[in-house]
């Protein structure tokens, strides 16, 4: 499949559609973000398979976001799967990116990676080679709902007792994109604390994931405490989805409800 | 470490003392947690209710400077229920049995009086640990930072030799290293009485290999411990002093006699990346560059060697050390020419035999861990494998003794020090970070509520803390993570330092200070 994307890249750059192509390379040994702009860059280009499909996978909406505003007159390219275009789609609607601006070259996810993601779309809408496979369900939410009340609060409180503080969730999520960050405010979360007052600190990132986490599972693979942040905010789509039958980033341009129920717009 | 950091993960019981590892190695404690995922028996001791004892088995507060006391209670129980390691012991240690003798009046209930924990909790405490099919010891300078400090290791050491937890996988007797480089500054010979690879510098063979490898006449006396420079420079014995990326004045305990010996100095020399206390006090201030600025290598604390690169160029007119150092030899008569910090890797894997198959070209990717002694040689995941350094293993039989400082009615409290999660040792890179400032911006005292409530303090009050070297104020945090008559300081903070509180008495041996144990006085500030 790299062929393939280095191809479509390579036409993109001839062509000067694109000035450059935000991807993953593998440098000594080690991925990392790279922006291409150069046929002879793409020998190094890589696609996130370690040891295992996509466990190499990078924030790249997030360098794309800090790209447009550096650069706003050019077009990027960026290799995206399913979860990333979902935040392309989510991004463009918070006006956090000119779609206009953007050229996306899609690789479906294999199945190992669907099933351990448990995505429900594991392919982006268009693709450059390989073969889509069904999504998965949300198998972890339904265990932990399957709990009575009690125990699902033990089980929550015991996994953020764990939690470091270290902001890496944050950090890494491509929907973060806020000036300001409701968790680093004292006023409501207590600044200065390990584990980080509970669960609010958790309860309160999840609340702004809502309408807006597109199930990219980055902040899961991120947290040195190996808190399942990633179900909790699965459970948070799912519900969003029963009320407002909404997902981010399934339909272009559609904002999310909640943006509709502010007063203030954003955040 | 004898072992290495993944490998926690796998191991059926942890022991963590004098370790608060998810402020200080929050990476060592994700290990932790996954081991406590798979069904570990997880046993915290320290002072403080930290962050990992919510998550314990067991967890226990010692009485400040016990840990002999304890680790010989708890061996008391292992030998009294037969859960040693026989053949272990017989196969690859010896003197063992003055360690037997030795341990046999430190009961449960001996120990307990002297260490305040449950009788109990020390029983539970031997079995997890004496029955674990692996068990690994993780410490800190909870340990270290004692005038008992190299007896506390050794009673861990006798621990994990008396149940067999010793090269194997997923055991050891592992301390978590404070700074990314101090294995490596270690491994080369940045201490008084080793050449790199910790080849003694009093041993004839090692002095003539250095001095036929560096062509100059070399010493074959040990040199001077960093409490041994200080007092030298008070004493006028030592008369320049040249200090690199450390801070003493925050660092180091009772800061007024540090400031003294320090401007005794006829010359000091600070090299760091920013302007520190210690600087404020040098004749030349000599600008470093950080590790986003440099190449070369770290050694990490499960003794991996790995590469660091170049991001930017070095700002203003900093440079990195090796430059520095190599262009102050120069002027001082010594030539060193080396054009990069592989041709010093070259140098360093040509004398140093743990060093020998490392090169640039194989650090690649996640590095090596030495020793790796050949080009051919993966690299060594865990110590001791089938024999230790001196052959056998051999036990210390070791008594306890209190700390060099005791509470009394004019010094009431006992006090400790620490780290806290987002600031690193005397704040010279963390404080001068804004997202970090802003966390915790300011230094604090823990008290328990019972004893501010004695004292008429409320959450946040401006307290004065005392001892018998000096005094600061600072404000208070209420919390039941220390017990009554204990406080807790963290030493990252120049405008309340803690260290111009604590005590320089010495461990004997390693010459390290009592930075964890010290009595003071609290008042409400006037």
């Amino acid at each position: 499949m790299i062929d393939e994307v280095k191809k479509r890249v390579k036409e993109l750059l001839d062509s000067g559609e694109i000035k450059g192509f935000l991807g993953l390379r593998d440098m000594h040994g080690h991925v990392g973000p790279h922006l291409f702009h150069e046929e002879s860059d793409l020998e190094t280009m890589v696609l996130g398979d370690g040891k295992r499909p996509g466990d190499s996978r990078y924030p790249l909406n997030k360098q794309l976001i800090h790209l447009a505003r550096c650069y706003p007159d050019d077009t990027m390219g960026v290799l995206v799967r399913g979860c990333d275009e979902r935040g392309l789609k989510t991004l463009a609607t918070w006006n956090q990116i000119n779609s206009g601006k953007v050229i996306s070259v899609g690789i479906p996810c294999p199945q190992e990676l669907a099933r351990a993601c448990e995505c429900l779309r594991p392919y982006p809408d268009d693709f450059v080679g390989g073969e889509k496979v069904e999504g998965c369900a949300h198998g972890s939410v339904r265990q932990v709902d399957d709990m009575d009340l009690a125990a699902r609060f033990d089980h929550w409180m015991k996994e953020f007792e764990k939690c470091i503080k270290c902001y890496g969730c944050r950090d890494i999520c491509p929907m973060c994109f806020c000036k300001e960050c409701s968790l680093e405010s004292n006023e409501l979360i207590r600044t200065g604390e390990i584990p980080p007052e509970m669960p609010v600190f958790h309860l309160t990132r999840a609340v702004h994931m809502a309408g807006r986490c597109i199930d990219c599972g980055l902040c899961n693979e991120a947290c040195p405490a190996d808190i399942p942040l990633r179900t909790l905010y699965k459970k948070v789509a799912d519900i969003i989805d029963e009320e407002f039958h909404y997902r981010p980033g399934y339909v272009a341009d559609q904002k999310s409800p909640l943006n509709i129920l502010s007063h203030t717009g954003a955040e | 470490m004898t072992n290495s950091v993944a490998e926690l993960e796998n191991s059926a019981c942890i022991f963590v003392i004098g370790s608060n590892t998810t402020s200080s190695h929050p990476l060592v404690a994700t290990r932790i947690f996954r081991a406590k995922q798979k069904g570990a028996k997880l046993i915290v001791a320290d002072p403080r209710k930290i962050q990992l004892a919510l998550m314990a088995d067991t967890y226990v507060r010692q009485n400040l400077g016990t840990d002999v006391a304890l680790i010989n209670g708890i061996m008391h129980v292992i030998l009294d229920r037969g859960w040693q390691d026989q053949g272990f012991i017989e196969e690859r240690t010896e003197g063992f049995e003055t360690v037997k003798e030795k341990v046999r009046s430190y009961t449960p209930e001996k120990v307990s009086g002297i260490t305040g924990i449950p009788e109990e909790d020390i029983v539970k405490i031997a079995e997890d640990f004496g029955t674990a099919q692996t068990a690994s010891i993780v410490y800190c300078m909870g340990i270290t930072q004692h005038v008992t400090g190299v007896d506390n290791v050794k009673s861990l050491a006798n621990l994990a030799m008396l149940t067999g937890n010793v090269g194997k996988e997923s055991t050891g007797v592992n301390p978590l290293r404070g700074q990314n480089n101090v294995q490596g500054a270690c491994d080369m010979g940045g201490l008084p009485n080793v050449y790199p690879g910790y080849q003694a510098v009093n041993m004839l063979d090692n002095q003539k290999k250095f001095e036929s490898i560096w062509g100059t006449d070399l010493s074959d006396q040990v040199g001077r411990t960093v409490s041994d420079m200080l007092g030298g420079l008070s004493d006028g014995s030592l008369k320049a002093l040249y200090v690199m990326g450390e801070n003493p004045m925050l660092s180091d305990p009772d800061t007024a006699h540090v400031e003294k010996a320090l401007k005794a100095a006829e010359l000091l020399v600070v090299q760091d990346i920013f302007f520190t206390p210690t600087a404020e006090l040098a004749h030349v201030v000599l600008p470093g560059s950080s590790f986003a600025e440099k190449d070369g290598t770290f050694t990490n604390t499960e003794r991996r060697v790995m590469r660091v690169r170049k991001a930017i160029e070095p700002v203003g007119d900093s440079r990195p050390d090796w430059q520095i150092i190599q262009e102050i030899s120069n002027r001082l008569g010594y030539s060193m020419d080396y054009d990069s910090p592989e041709a010093i890797l070259k140098e360093i894997a040509e004398v140093t035999p743990s060093y020998s198959g490392i090169t640039y070209e194989r650090l690649e990717g996640e590095g090596l861990q030495w020793p790796c002694p050949d080009e051919g040689h993966p690299g060594t995941k865990f110590l001791h494998k089938d024999a230790f350094a001196r052959g056998k293993g051999l036990f210390h039989a070791i008594d306890f003794k209190p700390p060099a400082e005791s509470v009394d009615a004019n010094y009431p409290f006992w006090l400790t020090t620490g780290r806290i999660h987002v600031h690193y040792h005397t704040g010279t890179m963390t404080r001068n970070s804004p997202t970090l400032h802003s966390e915790v911006p300011e230094g604090s005292l823990e008290i328990n509520p019972g004893d501010a409530g004695q004292l008429g303090i409320r959450e946040g009050d401006e307290v004065e803390v005392s001892s018998r070297r000096g005094k600061i104020r600072t404000k208070t945090v209420l919390t039941e993570r220390v017990k009554e008559g204990l406080v807790f300081m963290p030493f990252h903070f120049v405008e309340s330092n803690a260290n111009a509180l604590t005590n320089p008495a010495l461990d004997p041996i390693a010459k390290i200070p009592e930075l964890k144990v010290c009595a003071v006085r609290v008042e409400k500030a006037a």
